[in-house]
């Protein structure tokens, strides 16, 4: 955590302060995200969204003001293509279908970086042009939503469980990005979007960076497309404008630089998530009548205030240099987790309570803290079958990290002068331990009419 | 459009320097002249129009033909110098390698079409296609030829075409009531366009203008519903409109880079805020109903009547701002100082010249024209509707663009956005009257706006900016 390394990526710490606040409102608010369809709901619902965003991403990183206005209607369009192939029996298996969306997104993308390169239009021309172009052969493929998805995607969009392939899929985006940006590719990237004479002068033959910068973008999109297939499980041509105004929206809120040069894909995966969880959050207030367009104020008066907070990342900069993004997220992290813990273990208690104190005084920390809800009969949790061999390997494994963690922690603090990460952790667990006792403690009888009447006033 | 062309005529009266082109050209106006002359009375039409006719059209055409000569004469140099490259076949390819690619292109495509649909073989289908071949060889071996303007008459000459081809290909395009009709959704559009292109001109962009004009539809229709007289609240609407481009121009002054983006959020919260404000104590969720006055339905609808005039007055409103707005951009310290800040802002500066101010300027006449547009599709429609706005989201962008205003600012102006609008219209007509449905007609729009920008707009390349 050098001092460089902070002050690097500063715009980071914006979005992970937003999105501690909005994670922890919502847990407060609609403890059912603190479950395993909650999460998976949850990791389905935003996945189309973070793919997108990062496809915006890559491309506002290699400059020149690119904002693909038209990711919402390419997704769209993918997304109308494979139900119409399926619908029409010519493309229905997993691979033909990988292959169709981001063979799409990849020609679509490479279209426009020949385009950008060689007839050397501005970029937002190009991509309006091909937002008016692509909204209206989506209606044409597609008059209206309907159509079927391929049935081998049936099973991804239930979201009863966390690990769905969707997850899989942002996953491996996400690792893929991260081994991306050990590349010096994407060093040369960074520059010409930063500054493309400079990366020009300096020998960086920008046409390829570009290129490949917009290929990637495509890959997202497809990527993108096929979680959003699974999400509706049908084609939907009208989607397209307010995907692109979410995703414009998500990135900024990751504090991705529109002017380029600068973002990743913390910042866009940050962005598209504190944005679903402002969804979220204004979903569990009831404002009757006026709910969608209480929603559309605040998606707008965010997006605002997000913008102008970037006018502030200098100064954080600045002044804040000491507390590193990194160190700022485990903290909020953990508290936040602290929180989701308290809220949900409370609520397992309340139920078990109510339904007569037929409760295990003896019930294991695994079933009590991994977030599973006790069955009332008291049979046992999702997880049932966890054998003393695998507690034991599981256990081991979970000393095994945090031992890594610490040890390397301590390394690299001592190696800077300041004291920083360490002390963060440090805190973080008491934070943890902190909550870990309340949990414990609100199980007690007489404890738990005053932690269920304060825990319900927030 | 003579101001924007050039002010190297003499005057406005464009008399060529050598002889014999001013006598050709009177010989060519003369014999034009003559054939429509006969025509006219070959059609039965009484003599005193046909008269009346020829006389203008003779002295258009004649100040035309002289203006045209003018501009080549005073640029007649340079081509010279150019065209020192190797002559011979190899030669006239490699300097015109697009346009014969294009056209052998176009060709092809043509001659499949024809041959696979037998409907399409039509006269005036054949005749559509040599005018386009013809507009393309126009536009790329005349309009390089002009030092300013080129987009404009590359617009004029697209408008020219699409005018001929439609009237050919549609029956009753050239009726009155077509063309009324026309003007008037183009007026809509023009009105809105004028705070864009005053925003492009600085290099900035105003997304924001679909969601005010729905805002400002329902807002008026709902003060009107309240009681309030409606010359106040649509006075009242437009100082609104007009507060809120400020407060955009405001926020977005020191993250211009940012403000397409950030003009949109506003949009996003403008139009959310004055539907709850509109919903509070109404239980149809947003939904407003309300009486239209007499004279706002007058103002926009079809049949409206100015002074007796069939005439919708919305249309000569938008004449009367576009004079405005054109000769204000030129002439006055206001408009001079836009083009100063979008061509260079430092050395703008330098000279007193107020960023901050006109910024916010700009986009409080963005935010008007914006909340005026409103106001006056509520007198066409008759009832309040939040999303009657959101076509113009990327139209007014496109108009901008196809006009041949740069979105880089400093470069453009008013007079073009009219012609992007009239384009745009036209086309549109256009498309409607072959049975294109929506879609298609927006595709079409996408892929127009890519072609023609890239016909003027192009970028220098990374090696001439170093």
């Amino acid at each position: 955590m050098s001092q460089s390394r902070g002050s690097q990526n500063t715009y980071l710490l914006v979005p992970i302060l937003l999105i501690a606040l909005l994670l922890s409102t919502a847990v407060i608010r609609g403890p059912n995200l603190v479950s395993l369809s909650g999460f998976g709901s949850a990791i389905i619902v935003s996945a189309p969204l973070i793919l997108a965003t990062f496809s915006l991403m890559a491309l506002a990183v290699a400059g020149r003001g690119t904002v693909d206005l038209a990711v919402g209607p390419l997704l769209a369009f993918i997304n109308v293509t494979i139900v119409k192939l399926n619908g029409l029996g010519i493309v229905t298996g997993p691979f033909g279908v990988f292959l169709v969306a981001l063979g799409i997104g990849v020609l679509y993308q490479l279209f426009f970086a020949l385009i950008i390169i060689f007839v050397r239009v501005q970029p937002i021309i190009v991509a309006l042009s091909g937002f008016l172009a692509l909204t209206g052969i989506n209606l044409v493929i597609l008059p209206r939503p309907g159509g079927t998805a391929p049935e081998w995607m049936a099973s991804w969009g239930i979201g009863n469980t966390i690990f769905s392939p969707v997850l899989l899929i942002v996953l491996l985006a996400i690792a893929a990005w991260l081994l991306f940006t050990m590349t010096s590719f994407y060093a040369n990237l960074r520059l010409m979007g930063y500054d493309e004479r400079a990366a020009y002068t300096s020998g960086v033959r920008i046409n390829v960076v570009r290129v490949g910068a917009h290929v990637i973008a495509g890959l997202f999109v497809g990527l993108g497309a096929i979680c959003y297939t699974a999400l509706i499980a049908s084609g939907d041509p009208t989607q397209g404008t307010t995907m692109t105004l979410t995703a414009v929206t998500a990135l900024v809120l990751g504090g991705v630089s529109l002017s380029g040069g600068r973002g990743g894909v913390a910042g866009g995966l940050l962005g598209a998530l504190n944005l679903f969880l402002i969804g979220y959050v204004l979903a569990t207030f009831n404002f009757g009548a006026t709910q969608a367009f209480v929603t559309q104020l605040f998606y707008g008066l965010i997006l605002v205030l997000s913008l102008l907070l970037t006018l502030l990342v200098p100064v954080i900069g600045r002044y804040l240099y000491f507390i590193s993004p990194f160190a700022a997220f485990v903290v909020l992290g953990c508290v936040v987790v602290g929180i989701m813990l308290y809220v949900s273990t409370r609520d397992t208690y309340a139920v078990v309570a109510v339904a007569g104190g037929a409760f295990k005084q003896d019930a294991d920390v695994m079933t009590r803290y991994l977030l599973l809800p006790v069955m009332q009969s008291g049979s046992g949790s999702v997880l049932p079958d966890l054998t003393t061999l695998q507690k034991t390997v599981f256990g081991f494994a979970a000393v095994l990290a945090v031992l890594t963690f610490t040890i390397r922690a301590i390394v690299a603090e001592a190696a800077s002068v300041r004291l920083g990460a360490f002390i963060y952790v440090f805190v973080s667990a008491l934070i943890l331990l902190l909550f870990v006792v309340v949990g414990e403690q609100s199980h007690v009888p007489g404890t738990l009419a005053t932690g269920q009447s304060s825990g319900s006033a927030p | 459009m003579s101001e924007m062309f050039g002010e190297g005529g003499r005057g406005g009266l464009f008399v060529p320097r050598s002889r014999a082109l001013v006598w050709f050209n009177l010989a060519a106006t003369f014999v034009v002249a003559a054939i429509s002359f006969g025509l006219g009375f070959w059609q039965g039409i009484s003599a005193q129009i046909v008269i009346l006719y020829t006389i203008v059209l003779a002295a258009v055409l004649f100040w035309l033909i002289n203006y045209v000569a003018v501009i080549f004469e005073s640029r007649a140099p340079s081509p010279e110098t150019d065209n020192a490259a190797p002559a011979g076949v190899g030669g006239v390819w490699s300097g015109n390698r697009v346009l014969i690619v294009t056209m052998a292109v176009m060709l092809i495509v043509y001659l499949l079409i024809t041959a696979t649909v037998p409907s399409f073989r039509t006269l005036g289908n054949l005749i559509a296609f040599l005018l386009l071949e013809a507009i393309l060889v126009f536009a790329f071996k005349v309009s390089n030829r002009f030092a300013r303007g080129r987009s404009a008459f590359i617009g004029l000459i697209v408008l020219l075409a699409l005018i001929v081809i439609s009237s050919f290909t549609i029956n009753g395009f050239l009726s009155a009531a077509n063309i009324k009709a026309i003007l008037l959704f183009a007026a809509f559009l023009g009105i809105a366009c004028v705070g864009q292109t005053l925003v492009a001109l600085l290099g900035g962009l105003d997304l924001s203008i679909p969601f005010v004009i729905g805002s400002s539809n329902i807002g008026l229709l709902f003060l009107i519903g309240l009681g309030v007289p409606s010359w106040l609240a649509v006075a009242f609407v437009l100082a609104i409109g007009a507060a809120l481009g400020f407060l955009n121009g405001v926020l977005s002054y020191r993250l211009q880079g940012q403000a397409l983006i950030l003009t949109l959020g506003m949009g996003f919260s403008i139009a959310g805020l004055v539907q709850i404000l509109t919903s509070i104590g109404s239980s149809f969720g947003g939904n407003v109903f309300g009486t239209v006055p007499k004279w706002l339905q007058n103002l926009a609808a079809m049949n409206g009547r100015t002074f007796g005039l069939a005439v919708p007055p919305t249309i000569l409103l938008w004449i009367a701002i576009a004079i405005i707005v054109i000769v204000g951009l030129r002439y006055s310290a206001f408009g001079r100082y836009i083009y100063a800040l979008g061509g260079n802002r430092r050395s703008a500066k330098l000279i007193g010249v107020s960023e901050f101010k006109y910024w916010t300027i700009a986009y409080a006449i963005s935010g008007f024209s914006a909340a005026l547009t409103g106001c006056l599709l509520l007198g066409w429609s008759g009832g309040g509707f939040i999303g009657v706005g959101d076509q113009y989201l990327f139209t007014t962008l496109a108009a901008v663009v196809i006009g041949g205003t740069s979105l880089m600012g400093g470069y453009g102006g008013y007079g073009y956005t009219v012609i992007g609008v009239l384009v745009l219209q036209v086309l549109s007509a256009f498309l409607i009257g072959i049975g294109l449905k929506y879609e298609w007609q927006q595709f079409i729009f996408g892929l127009l706006i890519l072609p023609m920008v890239a016909l003027y707009g192009r970028a220098p390349h990374i090696r001439a900016q170093v």
